[in-house]
């Protein structure tokens, strides 16, 4: 079976367990148990070929770009670990159906069971640093899933947190030792970082790789200091315990370290890193376990303890030290997934798993009692058991390192010793109780059954260590080396070295110290120690509200600050990009300075300045603001750019229009806010602004353009090309028609936004706000004077008049569809000023949403016109006819486009208008039915007239 | 003449009047013709990405007008991708709006969303600056629409804030775009290129200046630090499935970046040189920083997910600020990613926003929501595939990236930030998850009462609003599956913006076909030779 | 002249920037309308200045630039529209939360209500 096929296959598999839960616990146990079973017979299919020392590989491409490539080896130590995943995951699966209350969502566990074990079986089978990357975080994940299982526990829930963060953050670190590692090599396969050994201990790069990657393989094994979040991760139930944090993912770490012990080790860093962190963690984590009254809580430190053994071992960097680091590999797997299980078992039969409450179980739970005892004793290291032969080695290798190492090796091993026999003595041994929390009594043969297999591996591999595993030692060992496999043997007499003394040592004091222990474990309790969680927890929180303090004083919504940043970047920047280049002073002859000019820069300036002064009375500013469009368009009229002046001023008077509508909802007046200090601050930022902009555009006027403009073209083509004498105007519908249908487009969408927000606004509590709306300055006694309606009324023919004329002329001489719809709105809006929008809007027939689509789609539609004469969109055409007696004119496609373009206008200006009207009618003003509030018709009957005439007066009085 | 091109920009530019016009008072014919135009959309640009993937650049000439005297429409690889994924996101956008009836609580919601496509497509496509600046202001004040759709006063306070800052921005444009014209007397973008290129040294300085602000007008939609400020409030008070469609708006920026950048102003130009890339590095580092820092500590699941945008960008501008092909490869593809996992997470927040009732998205305890398992698992995918953790698609990306700013100057910088603030953000959402989903079950625990009832009558349409969330949700499955031609496709992408002369010499065929009357002199047969040698 | 036109630009500009910084959005609004006064001569300045020379091709030669003047068109329209729109939006979230201050300290954090 192809090894990608064996990894992606728990993959795969993961479906079933949610889908055959339907048909039963037991189908789907069996579903799930049947996925393992078949990718471990793939495995076993390939492990002849892999004692032969064949490498099996299946390798394709992902990423080359990346150089991350789906490549897989299988090679002894792949084998080892892989067969240690997936046969102790079959045991574990069998028996999590057992222990799993009804309650408990089954298929959901297995689901991420399965989750987890592809994602290990990716990791071990990896020969692509970057691939076992993706796998190793995959692990962090499932991890994180299973041990917030039962989610009402807020110890599941915080443990799983920290377990992500810790490996998390060591996964992440490792991404980086990868990256350099990968660099230093030029690829990112395992086969080819493992042939370079030399190249990569000789990079300057070496030891930061070597750093995080072994943060990675520290944080994931559990190593001090990150050994806090194992034990919390024990409130996963027990078979992920069992599974994960004993048997397979905290070896993921020993693992890597493993793999790249070839190329890694060797060095006095990697020798005074690993073997010092391990030699630690070994001591420290048997030293807590003793005082641990959880049973979990007991194995979870000594497997802490045990990995920092392996993890010593491997920092020996001794290619014997590396055997009895696989070899103990194995022996912790069988007896320590043993124990989890014995635990699991108690727990769920005496409904506790605490030592206190415990003891005397021998006469309950005689089978429990046998496996659980014969496991402690080989995790003591006890002949003939299997722990007893790899303690014995890795006593032997820590004597030769040193006499420190020795010693302290010595005093782990006399920990596990006493805390394997607390194990025993305080929960099977001594009196039977009758206050268990329930009646323990053995489990059905399903619970059992697993750690019993195991139980048995320790007796036989004790007994008969070659044949049991030999090979598998051997080859291993051969795969971690990755060379020749020095002198070893594994037998359980060494005959009289000073390992044995270490081990009598580490026997009898371990006994001594379990006699004393009732007056240890008070001094422990007593005595002051960091509490990890405590600590994590309370640096996590920090970090929190650290990051919400600074987020928020940051983002506290201050718009004014926001916007006076954005100057200030825009200044700075700007700045520093123009000294950074050379900057020759213009050459270009300036025009000569006319007073008129004068004056009227003088009245922009005046009229700015006292805009911004002047801001807080709103009406008085709009007048001056206006000031400044009179003014700008008048000198676009002098820089002839008539086009622009009509624009700029329709534009003006509809804009001020809008905003003295819009204000008469608004406060009339701005308070006096911001402090001296603070509008000085203001003044500085804007007067900056203002001389960059100054200065910017000074420098542009004052030189010659490097280039012939594009708009020669325009200049030469508009005639022959676009039919019409005013370039402008061709521009706007033909060179770049394709700005103006965007242009009107915005234009259609404002009206739409300004009509959608009126719609939520009435429907809303503004629309309530309304109704209560008394109005906060006098009103004029008559709001619709009789001039004025006369006026508009005569005006308004004319003003369709003119707006079709420079609509029509628009094309040939300053006007345009933009202009004249401008112009019409105008004439429309002093409609409705005169008589008030509701007599206007009832005499007017033509939906404002219609006519904005139309005039969208009349330019829209004009553009694809020149498809059918397959030409590209928005392609003119014109021609010049003649209807007799009058003389040729011209009419353009362009002129369609224009059409569009007018329509747009007025319904948009008109909708906005009609919008706003309809807030003002919600806010209470009577809507007018009569064209003007006193009624000239009445002048028919005589005698009328005279009331009528001092209803005028009363009016000019005013 | 490929009048194909042309169909992201014109199809929805004729739907949405057409909705005005006959079916604004029917939301059912609104959605059939919305949901219909968006999946057409998304095919016709499936085409087009085909057709671009042969490195063939086509050019569409508007009204016929050669370049650089009329506006030009161009598909390249890039151009075709982008309008590709708009096109995506906006197919599963509308059917969630669809599913949850968002459309219904205010006016004109797909009208505007039609023309909102409009103004993101045509951005995508054109070839002219300016043109650029009047497709900048179509889908922003489309944005302005759906932003405040449906009202209520933090809203629309936030809307106007949103709109301001644009303003804002817009104006640089202009101020931006005047230099540049002043400077060079072209609009079009592969004429600029070749004309700056040639500049008189003298005018050297006041073209960096011109583009400098324009790189800060693309900065301000990309939302840079320091000018991301707009982002937060609106993206956390926008309707949750038009927050999912801005996903795509801050890539607007990115794009443009991408594009000026590495045609109009590469690396190797003599006035501007590295200019721009040395600002853009550190302010994108700051970005991920700012992004990332603020997952940690937004109060609220919104805010969450829009400093998680924020943060993506920072990564997205980190890799283009690069201006290596290594480079853009990885901010291409994480762009793709991002776009999709913001967008994911803006859904599945409005999913449990929806049925938490009172609680909203506040990220405390309350009772679990009805379909926990269900939604706290698109959550867990959303939240994995955002903070860049494997299997999906921002593992990957982030690999590219680390892997592509090996060669830079600030390397241990680039990627402690990187990796660091992964690291933060996978804090945050987990802390957030656990929250929202784990802890309710201890409050029912606690007898905190059964689960929120979200009215079983809405079951129906959650149906279509949960697949358009799974939908949005597999893309990120298939980027990371489908990595091999993805980034295949994406080097192709790389080489092409990176070697632009045939961008440049596809827009400029046309001045030798022009008459020749109608050339002057230097400027305009410029383009002829161009950097073509 | 030239200076004059860049005094004017000058001017306009930093009064807009000096009311944009202001903390109601009226003033805002004045200063977003001024600074489009000024972009839009700053864009037609662009193509150079040049007097009695408009762009239509009925007088003979020479002519100023038009480019410009069509861009300050769209531009002028395009800020109209954005003008109205923000203008209504404004007077929109006043109606709604009875102030025109455009900071949001207060309610920063408040998830939008539906």
């Amino acid at each position: 079976m192809s090894l990608a096929l064996i990894a992606a296959l728990p993959f795969l598999g993961a479906l079933l367990p949610g889908l055959m839960i339907r048909a039963g616990r037991n189908a789907c146990a069996m579903a799930t148990g049947s996925v393992t079973a078949l990718a471990l017979i793939g495995l076993l299919l390939h492990a002849p070929a892999v004692v032969r020392g064949e490498v099996i590989q299946a390798r394709f491409d992902w990423i080359p770009v990346l150089g991350l490539n789906a490549n897989f080896f299988l090679d002894g130590l792949g084998l080892l670990f892989a067969g240690l995943i997936l046969g102790i995951g079959l045991l574990i699966i069998l028996y999590a159906r057992f222990y799993l209350a009804k309650s408990d969502p089954m298929g959901q566990f297995y689901a991420y069971l399965l989750l987890f074990q592809g994602a290990m079986v990716g990791i071990v089978l990896s020969d692509n640093v970057l691939l076992l990357l993706i796998f190793w975080e995959l692990t962090s994940l499932s991890s994180f899933l299973l041990i917030g299982y039962w989610k009402h526990l807020p110890e599941g829930r915080q443990g799983a947190r920290m377990a992500l963060a810790v490996t998390g953050m060591g996964g992440l670190a490792m991404i980086g030792g990868m990256l350099i590692l990968g660099g230093i090599v030029g690829s990112y396969d395992l086969t080819v970082i493992l042939q370079n050994k030399d190249a990569i201990q000789a990079s300057p790069y070496y030891l930061p790789a070597l750093i995080l990657i072994l943060l990675g393989c520290f944080t994931k094994s559990a190593q001090f200091p990150f050994h806090f979040w194992l034990p919390h991760a024990m409130a996963a139930p027990t078979p992920v315990s069992a599974y994960l944090h004993s048997a397979t993912m905290v070896k993921a770490g020993l693992f890597l370290m493993a793999r790249m012990w070839p190329v890694l080790s060797g060095t006095d860093a990697w020798f005074y890193i690993v073997a010092t962190t391990g030699l630690i963690t070994m001591v420290l984590g048997a030293v807590i376990a003793l005082f641990k009254d959880d049973l979990k809580a007991l194995l979870a430190f000594s497997t802490v303890s045990h990995l920092g053994f392996i993890t010593m071992l491997l920092g020996f960097g001794t290619p014997v030290a590396a055997v009895v680091a696989v070899f103990h590999i194995i022996n912790h797997a069988t007896f320590k997934a043993a124990l989890f299980m014995t635990a699991g078992i108690i727990d769920h039969e005496a409904h506790t798993r605490d030592i206190k409450r415990l003891g005397g179980l021998r006469h309950l739970m005689p089978v429990t009692f046998v496996i659980g005892s014969l496991a402690a004793l080989s995790m003591a290291g006890i002949p003939p058991l299997n722990g007893f032969m790899s303690k014995e080695m890795m006593l032997e290798e820590a004597a030769h390192t040193g006499i420190a190492v020795g010693v302290f090796a010595t005093l782990g091993a006399l920990f596990s010793v006493a805390y394997s026999f607390r194990f025993i003595a305080h929960v099977f041994l001594g009196p039977k109780r009758d206050d268990y929390p329930a009646k323990p009594h053995d489990p059905g043969f399903g619970m059992w059954a697993a750690p019993a297999l195991l139980v048995a591996l320790v007796v036989l591999i004790g007994l008969m260590p070659n044949t049991m595993v030999g090979t598998l030692v051997a080859t291993t060992s051969g795969a971690v080396i990755g060379g020749e496999l020095p002198y070893y043997s594994l037998k359980l007499w060494h005959g009289v070295t000073p390992a044995l003394f270490m081990s009598i040592a580490a026997v009898v004091g371990g006994f001594v110290l379990l006699k004393g222990h009732g007056g240890l474990q008070r001094a422990w309790n007593g005595a002051p120690r960091p509490e990890a969680k405590a600590i994590f927890d309370a640096f996590v929180d920090l970090c929190t509200r650290a990051a919400r303090w600074v987020t928020d004083l940051a983002h506290d919504g201050a718009m004014t600050r926001y916007l006076g940043i954005f100057t200030v970047t825009a200044v700075v920047a700007g700045t520093a990009a123009f000294w950074g280049g050379t900057h020759g002073t213009g050459t270009r002859a300036t025009l000569p300075m006319t007073p008129v000019a004068v004056v009227g820069t003088i009245l922009i300036v005046v009229a700015s300045i006292a805009t911004a002064a002047l801001h807080r009375n709103r009406f008085l500013s709009l007048v001056l603001i206006s000031v400044n469009g009179l003014m700008i368009s008048l000198g676009f009229v002098y820089l002839s750019a008539p086009d622009l002046a009509l624009t700029q001023i329709s534009v003006e008077v509809v804009t001020i229009m809008l905003l003295l509508l819009a204000l008469n909802f608004l406060p009339k007046t701005t308070p006096r806010e911001s402090s001296p200090s603070r509008r000085l601050r203001d003044m500085v930022v804007a007067g900056i602004g203002g001389l960059g902009v100054g200065g910017l555009i000074y420098a542009i006027l004052t030189r010659d353009l490097g280039f012939t403009s594009i708009s020669e073209f325009h200049l030469d083509q508009s005639k022959p090309g676009g039919g019409g004498t005013n370039v402008v105007n061709v521009i706007l519908v033909d060179f770049r028609g394709y700005d103006t249908f965007g242009e009107i487009i915005v234009l259609g969408i404002a009206a739409l936004v300004i009509y959608a927000l009126t719609e939520a606004l009435l429907s809303g509590p503004a629309g309530r706000r309304l109704r209560g709306w008394t109005p906060d300055f006098p009103r004029a006694g008559d709001r619709h004077p009789l001039m004025l309606v006369v006026a508009t009324r005569v005006m308004m023919p004319m003003a369709v008049m003119v707006g079709v004329y420079i609509f029509l002329r628009g094309h040939n001489e300053p006007g345009g569809g933009f202009i004249a719809g401008l112009v019409v709105a105008i004439a429309l809006l002093m409609q409705y000023m005169a008589s008030g929008f509701a007599w206007a809007q009832a005499r007017q027939k033509v939906q404002y949403h219609t006519m904005i689509a139309w005039g969208v789609l009349a330019a829209a539609l004009t553009g694809i016109g020149a498809w059918f004469n397959s030409r590209p969109f928005l392609t003119s055409d014109f021609g010049y006819f003649r209807i007799p007696p009058m003389q040729e004119f011209e009419l353009a496609t362009a002129m369609l486009f224009d059409v569009g373009v007018f329509l747009t206008v007025v319904g948009a200006v008109m909708l906005a208008l009609a919008s706003l009207s309809r807030i003002a009618r919600r806010a209470g003003e009577e809507a007018a039915t009569e064209p003007m509030d006193i009624d000239p018709s009445a002048a028919a009957d005589g005698g009328s007239m005279p009331q009528a005439v001092p209803a005028n007066r009363t009016e000019e009085v005013r | 003449m490929n009048h194909l091109i042309l169909a992201p920009v014109i199809l929805p530019a004729l739907i949405a009047p057409l909705i005005v016009l006959a079916m604004r008072f029917d939301v059912t014919l609104q959605r059939v013709f919305s949901t219909a135009a968006t999946a057409a959309l998304v095919i016709i640009s499936a085409v087009l990405l085909w057709q671009s993937s042969t490195g063939a650049v086509q050019v569409y000439e508007l009204g016929n007008w050669p370049a650089p005297f009329g506006i030009v429409l161009v598909l390249d690889r890039l151009s075709a991708l982008m309008v590709a994924i708009t096109n995506l996101l906006a197919l599963g956008v509308v059917l969630y709006v669809i599913g949850s009836n968002w459309d219904t609580r205010g006016w004109h919601f797909h009208a505007l969303f039609q023309f909102q496509l409009m103004g993101i497509n045509g951005a995508f496509l054109t070839g002219d600056a300016f043109n650029l600046f009047v497709f900048f202001e179509v889908l922003l004040i489309a944005s302005y629409g759906l932003m405040i759709h449906a009202g209520g006063a933090v809203r629309l306070r936030a809307g106007v804030q949103y709109v301001v800052f644009n303003l804002a921005g817009s104006t640089l444009f202009l101020f931006a775009l005047g230099t540049l014209y002043g400077m060079t007397g072209t609009l079009n973008m592969a004429d600029l290129a070749v004309r700056i290129a040639e500049l008189p040294e003298g005018d050297q300085a006041l073209l960096r200046v011109g583009g400098m602000l324009l790189l800060i007008v693309f900065a301000v939609k990309a939302a840079l630090v320091p000018i991301h400020f707009w982002l937060p409030n609106t993206y956390a008070n926008a309707p949750a499935p038009v927050a999912a469609l801005f996903a795509i708006m801050t890539k607007v920026g990115a794009y443009s970046i991408l594009r000026m950048y590495t045609m109009v102003f590469p690396p190797d130009t003599a006035a501007t040189g590295t200019l721009f890339g040395d600002w853009l590095m550190p302010a994108a580092v700051a970005t991920t920083i700012v992004g990332m820092v603020g997952v940690l500590g937004a109060a609220t699941l919104s805010r969450m997910i829009a400093f998680s945008v924020i943060g993506s960008v920072g990564t997205l501008l980190i890799a283009i600020a690069l201006f290596t092909p290594q480079g853009t490869i990885a901010a291409l593809y994480y762009m793709v990613h991002s776009t999709f996992a913001a967008a994911a997470l803006f859904l599945v927040a409005d999913l449990v926003q929806d049925r938490r009732g009172k609680w909203g998205g506040d990220l405390t305890a309350a009772p679990p929501i009805v379909g926990n398992g269900l939604i706290a698992a698109l959550f867990f995918t959303a939240a994995i595939g955002m903070v860049g953790m494997p299997p999906l698609s921002g593992f990957l990306g982030k690999l590219l990236v680390l892997d592509a700013a090996r060669d830079h100057g600030q390397m241990a910088l680039i990627w402690t930030t990187i990796i660091v603030t992964s690291l933060i953000a996978i804090v945050g959402m987990a802390r957030a998850g656990s929250v929202l989903f784990w802890k309710a079950h201890a409050v029912t625990a606690e007898g905190g009462g059964a689960t929120l009832a979200a009215g079983g009558d809405e079951v129906p349409q959650n149906a279509l609003a949960l697949t358009a969330t799974f939908g949005i949700l597999s893309t990120m499955v298939l980027l990371s599956a489908l990595a091999l031609p993805i980034t295949g496709f994406l080097e192709d992408t790389a080489a092409q913006l990176h070697d632009p002369q045939d961008y440049i010499r596809a827009v400029l065929h046309a001045v030798q076909d022009a008459p020749a009357d109608a050339l002057g002199d230097a400027g305009v047969d410029a383009p002829a030779e161009g950097r073509a040698d | 002249m030239e200076a004059l036109v860049a005094i004017s630009i000058g001017t306009l500009t930093a009064s807009a920037i000096y009311l944009i910084l202001r903390q109601r959005t009226f003033a805002v609004v004045l200063g977003m309308t001024l600074v489009s006064y000024a972009v839009n001569v700053f864009l037609f300045a662009s193509g150079r200045l040049a007097v009695n020379l408009p762009p239509v091709l009925l007088e003979p030669a020479p002519y100023t630039d038009p480019l410009p003047q069509a861009l300050v068109l769209t531009a002028i329209v395009i800020a109209f529209g954005m003008t109205a729109v923000v203008v209504m939006l404004a007077l929109g979230a006043f109606l709604e939360s009875g102030t025109d201050k455009i900071d949001m300290k207060d309610d920063d954090n408040a998830e939008a209500k539906r």
